[in-house]
């Protein structure tokens, strides 16, 4: 699975969904009224010192 | 009305599948025709595979291992749709088909990655506060006292009900 979704946390982070086998059945998962956006697993950083900075941007 | 369907010769150690008059499906094996597995009329499967006797199998409802470190990504898993990335050592484990209820039970196993983090199910990282675990969704997290959020390689769970 190479594409993740991802969408804004409450306290301003951001938070990925990682599917188990499709986009489609993980859509659901995503918390009602939420942006969100469907990103290719090479544009979330593999460095995660500073995950808990990371944001989301629209 | 009870039927019973044999296969092979039961004085010489055949098969038998029988349902009684309570609707109680068995299956019956050897020479000495032991019931090996029941399905009863609730919809319990019962069954003796080297435990000793027949009891009430409880099954796994939802399994998941992943990788929390680097590209978070799942190995395998039963019965997750996905998992959810919240933040270092913050994850949500997302149930395809729900549970009945939130009275489930979770097992939580994970590497020591290497410096020994302690794990917890329903838990916010962030705030250290619980989480109640929902029908289609069970929160984890890894951390260091002392340290905060912890990133683990190796995260198993298992959820009973």
């Amino acid at each position: 699975m190479n594409q993740r979704i991802i969408y804004p946390t409450d306290d301003g982070g951001v938070a990925i969904i990682i599917p188990a086998e499709s986009i489609e059945t993980a859509m659901k998962d995503i918390p009602e009224g939420k942006p969100y956006k469907i990103v290719d697993v090479d544009d979330i950083p593999s460095d995660r010192t500073f995950r808990d900075a990371w944001e989301y941007t629209a | 009305m009870a039927n019973t369907i044999t296969a092979g010769n039961a004085t010489n150690g055949g098969t038998a599948i029988s349902s009684d008059t309570s609707g109680t499906l068995e299956l019956k094996t050897g020479s000495s025709s032991t019931t090996a597995l029941t399905l009863d009329t609730s919809g319990n499967l019962q069954m003796n595979s080297g435990y000793g006797s027949v009891a009430t199998a409880y099954g796994c409802r939802a399994w998941v291992n992943f990788n929390g470190t680097g590209t978070v990504a799942i190995r395998a898993s039963g019965n997750v749709s996905s998992i959810t990335d919240n933040g270092t050592g913050d994850y949500t484990v997302n149930f395809t088909t729900a549970m009945p209820d939130i009275n489930y039970s979770a097992s939580l196993s994970f590497s020591r990655d290497p410096d020994c983090p302690s794990g917890n199910i329903a838990t916010n990282n962030a705030t250290g506060g619980n989480v109640a675990p929902t029908t289609t969704a069970l929160r984890v997290g890894m951390y260091l006292f002392g340290v905060g959020g912890k990133d683990v390689t190796y995260i198993n769970i298992a959820v009973f009900r």
